[in-house]
């Protein structure tokens, strides 16, 4: 037979199921979504944003300081006094998070507590984009270091978006030595004390990231764990909008 | 009536077996019950031993993780009784009674059926139904997620590190919930009504490998809890030797999704070439059962290559062998071409069933028989064949010996021949057809569109020149969803609505069918031609924070995004509270042909009460009346 | 030859009309979407561009074949209802079956011959006194060092314009793709291995590296500047650099 059997098709059940309520299930569900995505910004934000301290010096250059410090786990950095969920992981501190301003020159120091693991790749153990090509070590001036003696890097590159001027800094860090002592009072040695200079240009948003392999040989390449979350070994660096006064 | 088949009369119960359903036995809670203790006591039994010798922290977390999953695996596993039958038969010589094959069944009802370990394959086709949808809704979640964060440049919603694990999260579980979304469904609860037969081949091989895939989907969502990983679904080494503790979750989870494949697989091949009514002979066959059957057979001889691939990644992990660390001899090759001789044909596992369900729905909605039968199943098993010869395309840019790519290249354009003869069985049905707007021939028709346009620039990836530039770009990304959503999910959504009746006896919402469809589509669309443009102008794939000059197809691309999200919420919504509040289905509301459409609804235990005689094919539209059957003089009801 | 019938003219016209109106269109992409390819720099990169165009060109009457004839019988014979009589029983055409499978399948030989006609573009030098950089992927910075000119090493690149280059590319860590999206030049970083590309570049400009391959966490950032610009002032800029290692 050609003719279609009675039984009613789809149109049987045209409109039997309230708007309202689609509409309100659509609502949560974007509510689900919505209040899962602020969970996950909360659980992944940084404790605060270290903003450089300024001052004019002579020629109404704004001068900028700027201090951090390298640590051998995650017990002074920004993952306070517990640690958090990896007191073991080499780290960055007070945070990665830095601010600095605009058409400066900022003076950084770091101060590096932890010892060193070759370098990757021996590049990385230049002082680049510093004022003279230079830091100093422990006040020492010196354009390279050996790959063997990195504990770390703080090297600055650039953001992907147009328009904002190229910042390119590396400066390795000098390791203490494999069996130092801590320091009197102190759970750590005696740092390393790094200080560089370099200028800003205007305003931009970069990231900065160490390149040594210092996420643990359980990792290949020594690139893993603290390597690969932000908050240890790398971070961000914001070229605020203006010179600060 | 031209129908393929008889109508059946309900399948007769003892009475006498009116025992409460005991909810504790072989059921989803006795498998937690035994799985996840068995999980803590493996994970502290082997972390307490391990640390006597081993000195590196995380090294012994990482061993015990997997076998703490392997604990809660095998534990769920037996605590649903996955493992009761093999168990008896090598402990005693009892042989189960029909009886105890009609309980194990879940012959008497009840919603208990569906969380336990049922044997009745409409009860595991409508498990995996959920399973796909849960996973479609994981997998949504990610995407959204995804989307939020590349809304605008300077990933400013989540720490980058979350965002490369929700990527991978994404597509493995959309990876997982493509391949089984047809052939989980549809081709359990269909295909062997559609052939006559009252149940698959094994059928406690078709509830093992529900359960299978039951018990990885845990594995895998708790991968973020152990600091994700942040490779991508395609966890290329040695990245993935590198990354946190979550790929341990993904390599577990592969291998019990590999394993639920190839008993899936096997159940489905066999079925088919063992338990065809009398008369069902490969020509008359629904074309559903083709598509079923070639990716069945694709999946068995390709999936094993993902679970090696993860095997030899697990211990690269945990023993610290070395197959894919370039510092101890092993190589990225190797990954990557295990990878790959899956990665590649694992595609035509999802779209094969979706070809079928096009080919299978359009006769219905033409009221015309299928245009060259023969000719599309030529481009099935084509396509099939070719596809597991294909893989090296993916490495046309490596770095890899030259002289091989003319050979991939010529391999990987030879695909989009057979490919053809499905679309000309499509456009020929279509043409001097009726055209029965219902909710799944829109699909079918959107399925046209959008398979077409990822087809097309398939063939820029697939030519070495452009691949150049095009690979692992955007480009690729919105190519490959063209193909698995546009065409595969669009083929899957157009099953839903049109089997959904015989599946849940009720009737979806019509209206809001359609505007289900039509938020899907142009969401749909919206998304991807945005996609495909930054992909043009150079942005890379499963990147978080980009270039200012990608901010626009970015945005639009996310908005586009967040209305398919919503589409599907729509979906969802229908489809539960139509099973509530919609009108009674009819059995046949499609007037279709085939004989799942020809048993009552809610479809019998062991589907017919006598075995039919085929005697004609399955889409004799337009053909005076002729019995296409002889009813009631097939095998008697065991 | 069966005749034709007024359906089957009807599609062909609008499949005619529709096919001119498409290839009108991708001839004039450039003009709706500026900047939808990336700046050709390099005479590999305007042949993918070319390619790209050819295949979009071709697949044009194809695409409009299947909608146009889908169109036809939507807007023709569409109702809401279930129809009430059946279709035209018929289960094949061998003509049009055999047409169909002639005309793919050449048209798939076509684009294998085309595509392999190009592929010595991809996998071997330009002709030229190379230029030989060796590039090293790591997590998360490219460094390109001139084995030509004492090995100095610099995280941009600096290329004179119009002389043949050769990329040695390898990786220190995972494995990364080097990808220079205006010069169509893509070839993957693997740990322990080298791989090569070649290019010449040929337009003087500033454009990017980038990673094509996820390699971590700073993947999305994992770019770097380059700059194509006179022989004179590359050769002043790498007597600027300093080597790798002292
Ligand atoms: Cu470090
Ligand atoms: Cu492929
Ligand atoms: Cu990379």
């Amino acid at each position: 037979m050609n003719k279609s059997s009675p039984g009613g098709g789809p149109q049987a059940a045209l409109g039997k199921l309230s708007m309202a309520g689609a509409v309100v299930a659509v609502a949560v569900g974007a509510a689900l979504v919505l209040g899962l995505a602020l969970l996950l910004k909360a659980l992944g934000a940084h404790p605060f944003t270290l903003k450089a301290s300024t001052s004019s010096s002579t020629g109404g250059q704004t001068v900028a300081h700027l201090t951090i410090s390298a640590y051998p786990d995650s017990m002074a950095g920004e993952h306070g006094k517990s640690g958090g969920a990896h007191p073991d992981w080499v780290s960055y501190g007070p945070t990665t998070n830095l601010w600095v301003p605009a058409h400066a020159l900022v003076k950084m120091t770091i101060k590096n507590y932890d010892s060193a693991t070759a370098l990757n790749s021996p590049f990385f153990g230049n002082v680049q984009g510093t004022v003279g090509g230079v830091a100093y070590y422990n006040g020492k001036p010196l354009k390279r270091i050996n790959p063997n003696d990195v504990a770390h890097t703080f090297t600055i590159h650039m953001f992907p978006t147009a328009g904002q001027p190229p910042l390119d800094v590396s400066v390795p860090l000098l390791g203490v030595a494999d069996n130092a002592p801590n320091a009197p009072g102190s759970q750590y040695p005696k740092p390393t004390v790094v200080t560089f200079e370099f200028h800003t240009g205007a305003s931009g948003r970069y990231i900065w990231q160490c390149f040594d392999p210092c996420g643990g040989t359980s990792y290949y390449a020594g690139f893993g764990g603290p390597m690969q979350n932000l908050g240890y070994m790398a971070g961000t660096v914001t070229v605020g909008g203006g010179a600060v006064a | 009536m031209t129908a393929q088949t008889s109508v059946g009369r309900p399948a007769h119960h003892d009475p006498n077996e009116t025992k409460p359903d005991n909810p504790l036995k072989r059921s989803i809670v006795s498998g937690i019950a035994v799985g996840v203790p068995l999980a803590i006591i493996a994970y502290f039994v082997t972390s307490g031993l391990v640390h006597t010798t081993n000195a590196d922290p995380a090294t012994i977390r990482n061993d015990s993780l997997v076998i703490a999953y392997l604990g809660w695996g095998l534990g769920f596993l037996f605590g649903v009784g996955a493992f009761n039958r093999p168990i008896q038969w090598a402990l005693s010589r009892n042989e189960p009674t029909h009886q105890d094959e009609l309980e194990l069944a879940g012959h008497r009802g009840g919603a208990w059926r569906y969380f336990r370990f049922t044997t009745d394959h409409k009860v595991v086709g409508i498990q995996y139904l959920v399973m796909g949808m849960v996973l479609f809704a994981a997998g949504g979640v990610a995407a959204m997620l995804i989307r939020l964060e590349v809304i605008q440049p300077g990933a400013k919603m989540f720490p980058i590190q979350t965002y490369n694990t929700i990527i991978g999260m994404h597509g493995l579980i959309m990876i997982v919930a493509t391949i089984i979304m047809i052939t989980g469904p549809f081709t359990n609860f269909v295909v062997p009504i559609m052939i006559g037969a009252r149940d698959m081949a094994f059928p406690r091989l078709n509830a093992l490998s529900f359960w299978l895939l039951f018990t990885a989907v845990p594995i895998f969502l708790s991968a973020p809890f152990f600091g994700g990983f942040q490779t991508g679904w395609t966890a290329y080494a040695p990245l993935s030797d590198q990354t946190a503790l979550g790929m341990d979750a993904y390599s577990l989870t592969i291998l019990f999704f590999v394993a639920s494949t190839a008993v899936a697989a096997v159940n489905v091949v066999t079925t088919v070439a063992t338990m065809r009514a009398p008369g069902m002979s490969w020509t008359r066959l629904p074309i559903l059962t083709w598509g079923s059957v070639a990716s069945s057979a694709l999946g068995l001889v390709v999936m094993p290559s993902f679970l090696a691939s993860q095997y030899l990644l697990m211990l690269d992990r945990t023993i610290g062998t070395g197959f894919y660390k370039g510092d101890r001899g092993g190589s990225q090759w190797l990954y990557e071409h295990l990878f790959w001789f899956m990665g590649h044909p694992e595609v035509y596992v999802i779209v094969l069933p979706a070809f079928a369900v096009v080919l299978e729905l359009l006769p219905v909605f033409t009221r015309k028989p299928l245009f060259g039968y023969r000719t599309a199943v030529g481009g099935i098993v084509g396509v099939s064949s070719l596809s597991m010869i294909v893989w090296a395309h993916h490495m046309f840019v490596t770095g890899w010996s030259p002289t091989a790519s003319g050979p991939f290249m010529l391999t990987t354009e030879l695909i989009s021949i057979p490919t053809g003869l499905v679309f000309l069985a499509s456009v020929g049905t279509l043409w001097r057809g009726k055209a029965w707007m219902t909710v799944p021939m829109l699909y079918l028709i959107s399925f046209l569109w959008n398979f077409v346009i990822g087809g097309v620039t398939g063939i820029y990836l697939a030519d070495v020149p452009t691949d150049v530039q095009l690979h692992g770009s955007l480009f690729v990304t919105a190519h490959f969803h063209y193909t698995l959503m546009g065409g595969g999910m669009m083929a899957f959504l157009a099953g839903v609505y049109y089997w959904y009746p015989k599946m849940s006896g009720r009737m979806y919402d019509d209206r809001l069918g359609r505007i289900q469809f039509w938020t899907m589509q142009i969401g749909f669309n919206v998304t991807y031609m945005a996609m495909f443009y930054v992909g043009l102008q150079g942005e890379p794939r499963r990147v978080g924070d980009y270039a200012a000059k990608f901010a626009v197809g970015n945005f639009i691309s996310s908005i586009g995004a967040f209305v398919i999200g919503a589409s599907m919420i729509l979906l969802w919504y229908n489809l539960i509270a139509s099973k509530r509040r919609g009108a009674i289905a009819p059995a046949n509301p499609w007037n279709a042909k085939t004989l799942e459409w020809q048993v009552p609804t809610p479809v019998p235990l062991e589907n017919f009460e006598e075995i039919p005689i085929v005697t004609a094919g399955p889409y004799e539209y337009g053909t005076p009346a002729e019995p296409a059957h002889i009813a009631g003089e097939g095998v008697p009801s065991t | 030859m069966p005749r034709m019938t007024p359906a089957g003219r009807t599609v062909l016209i609008w499949w005619a009309i529709t096919t001119v109106l498409g290839i009108a269109l991708v001839f004039n992409i450039h003009r709706i979407l500026p900047g939808l390819l990336p700046t050709a720099a390099s005479p590999l990169a305007q042949s993918q561009d070319f390619t790209l165009g050819l295949f979009t060109v071709l697949a044009v009457p194809v695409a409009m074949l299947v909608w146009v004839t889908a169109a036809y019988v939507l807007i023709t014979s569409r109702t809401r209802e279930m129809p009430t009589e059946d279709g035209p029983p018929i289960h094949g055409n061998t003509l049009v079956q055999s047409a169909w499978l002639g005309v793919s399948s050449l048209l798939c030989v076509g684009l294998v011959v085309y595509g392999l006609a190009l592929l010595p573009d991809i996998y071997t030098p330009r002709p030229g006194n190379q230029l030989v950089v060796n590039v090293t992927g790591q997590q998360w910075q490219w460094t390109f060092s001139y084995p030509g000119y004492g090995n100095v090493t610099s995280t941009s690149l600096v290329l004179p314009v119009g002389r043949p280059v050769t990329f040695r590319v390898t990786s220190v860590d995972v494995t990364h793709s080097f990808w220079i999206p205006a010069m169509g030049v893509k070839v993957d970083a693997n740990d322990h291995e080298i791989t090569q590309a070649f290019v010449r570049p040929d337009l003087k400009g500033n454009y990017t590296v980038r990673c094509a391959e996820l390699c971590g966490l700073y993947h999305a950032y994992m770019q770097s500047p380059v700059q194509v610009t006179s022989a004179a002032r590359f050769v002043n800029w790498v007597h600027q650099q300093k080597p790798a290692t002292a």
